[in-house]
Order: C-alpha cells, then sequence, then structure tokens
C-alpha cells in the first residue's frame, strides 16, 4: 500500500482525534456522576451536627462537570470533524 | 446598720437571678454549622446556594422568649454557590453587588406568639426588617427555638463553657422588592427566592 501524502495523512488522524476526544469527554462525564445540571468546582454535601442536631451544607472542593461540559466538549469534537471536511485535498465529501 | 447574712445572702441571689434572665447570643459560628442556605427555580436546575459569614447578637432570656431582641448580619461575600461562574454574577454589581452592599440583615422588631412544642423546644412568630440591597422590608416568618443550657462546651472541648441556641425559620422573599433586576430574566432567575435559616448562637458563661 503506497503511503498518503499531504493533508490526506491529517485528516483520518483528526478524524481520530475527534473520536476520541468525544468519547473521553462522554466517558469523563459518565464517570464523574453524569451530572445533568451545570458544571461545578465545590459539591455541596449534608452533614449534621451531632451537638445541635442541626443539617447543614458543606462543600468538597472537586470537579463536577455538569452538561455546560458536556456540549462544550462534543462541540469542540465536531468542530475537528467539521475542520477536516473543508480541508484542501479532503476527500470526505465525496467518499462513502 | 448591720444588714444580716442571710438577707445579703437573698440579695445577691435575686441580683444573680435577674442577671442570668437575659443572655446574650454571638451568632458568629467558627465551627461552620450556621448558615442561611437559598433556591431559587432556574431552566436547566434550581440555583442552590449557601452563606456563612453569619454575624451578630440576639438578647433572649430562654423563660421568655418573647423578649428577645438583636440582628444578623450575613457577609455578601460568602454566598457559595457550586458553579464558579454563576457565583461570580450572583457578586456582580448586576446582581447583589457585593462590593457596594456587604451585609444582609435581619433585626428582630418583635417577637409575637410564642408556642412551647418541649421543654426547650419553641415555636416563635418574629417581625423583624430584613434589609438586601440598601431596601429594608418588613417581614413576618415563623421560627423554631431550641435552647441548649450547658452545651456549648461539647462544641469547644470544654474550653468554653455556656449555652447555645439554635434558631431554624424559613421563609421567602422576592428579589423585585429589592430592586434586584427587578422584572428582568424571569425566565433564567425565578423571583422568588426561599430562605432556610439554621442558625447556632452561644453565650459562654464563667464557671
Amino acid at each position: 500500500m503506497k503511503p498518503r501524502s499531504g493533508s490526506n495523512k491529517v485528516v483520518p488522524l483528526l478524524r481520530a482525534l475527534a473520536a476520541l476526544s468525544a468519547v473521553a469527554i462522554l466517558a469523563c462525564w459518565i464517570s464523574l456522576g453524569a451530572h445533568m445540571g451545570w458544571s461545578q468546582t465545590r459539591v455541596p454535601v449534608q452533614r449534621t451536627d451531632a451537638v445541635t442536631a442541626s443539617t447543614f451544607t458543606d462543600y468538597e472542593e472537586r470537579f463536577l462537570p455538569g452538561v455546560d461540559f458536556l456540549v462544550a466538549g462534543l462541540l469542540g469534537s465536531a468542530a475537528i470533524f467539521a475542520l477536516t471536511l473543508v480541508m484542501p485535498n479532503s476527500k470526505a465529501g465525496t467518499r462513502r | 446598720m448591720r444588714i444580716p447574712s442571710a438577707t445579703l445572702l437573698v440579695v445577691a441571689a435575686i441580683f444573680c437571678h435577674a442577671q442570668a434572665e437575659e443572655l446574650s447570643f454571638d451568632f458568629k459560628d467558627p465551627r461552620g454549622v450556621s448558615q442561611v442556605a437559598f433556591s431559587l427555580d432556574a431552566p436547566l436546575e434550581s440555583i442552590n446556594g449557601t452563606a456563612k459569614g453569619i454575624a451578630g447578637t440576639v438578647l433572649v432570656d430562654p423563660d421568655n422568649l418573647s423578649t428577645a431582641r438583636g440582628k444578623i448580619v450575613v457577609a455578601t461575600k460568602s454566598l457559595v454557590v457550586p458553579n464558579p461562574i454563576m457565583r461570580m454574577h450572583l457578586l456582580s454589581k448586576d446582581w447583589l453587588n457585593a462590593r457596594s452592599n456587604p451585609e444582609i440583615s435581619f433585626e428582630i422588631k418583635k417577637v409575637g406568639r410564642v408556642t412551647k412544642k418541649s421543654a426547650d423546644a419553641s415555636e416563635v412568630e418574629v417581625t423583624g426588617t430584613f434589609t438586601l440591597s440598601q431596601v429594608t422590608k418588613e417581614v413576618l416568618t415563623k421560627a423554631d427555638v431550641i435552647y441548649l443550657p450547658g452545651k456549648l462546651g461539647e462544641t469547644t472541648n470544654n474550653k468554653i463553657h455556656g449555652d447555645l441556641l439554635v434558631v431554624r425559620s424559613n421563609f421567602k422573599i422576592r428579589r423585585s422588592d429589592f430592586g434586584i433586576r427587578a422584572g428582568e430574566f424571569l425566565d433564567k432567575v425565578a423571583d422568588e427566592i426561599s430562605l432556610f435559616v439554621n442558625l447556632v448562637g452561644s453565650a459562654p458563661r464563667k464557671i
């Protein structure tokens, strides 16, 4: 098989990168809790004070990705893929 | 004239009792249990947060809660929501303007009906003035008050002895009443704000 030349090499690489990043972002979002709200950098945790029996909210300093993270990540992957469609010498538009 | 020592003792006892009737509870809580939580509706998820920068003093006679008076102050910049960008917007000059309005306060004006629930717990009707963004409105709410004599030591590893007063109350306000983007962004940020107050005050005593 002859090696491809110029952007013909870059196009499949970029498409692989787009697919990989989409999968990684989806996996990251699911594994960290699949939070359906906005991303959080401090996560509320309910605690109870033993002396007063009061329940109060404390925060854990950690990142919880939300749907904004998911959408932004998938849009970024889609943008990389879209870039390959408009690259010169790309045959993506003509080939199936 | 010689005053009998028994009379002196009685006078001293009455004086001490009168002094002990009204306690000054400091609501600055270094343990972080005291907080005011807030919640308001928004399209993706409700906006929930807390404020822990609480200070203020309330004078309370545990045997007669109707005489309670004082003021609770919350530092505006202590408001926290889990999303950092949302917090930045919340404290910005477009919303709470934390720099110009550093405090949110509630001052007790009148304590109405007191209903005893148990030996140390009562429900009280409180009328007070709520100040937010330099606008003051009268608020009527109910609060659960729990007096815990001698419990301060348990929160300080017995370094300081005294009493605790727990106050819990829920009430609602409207941001439009306080001139916070009145009539604006109602599809994104609800007008009605639910407040969940959970305060612990301490009154140290000398042993």
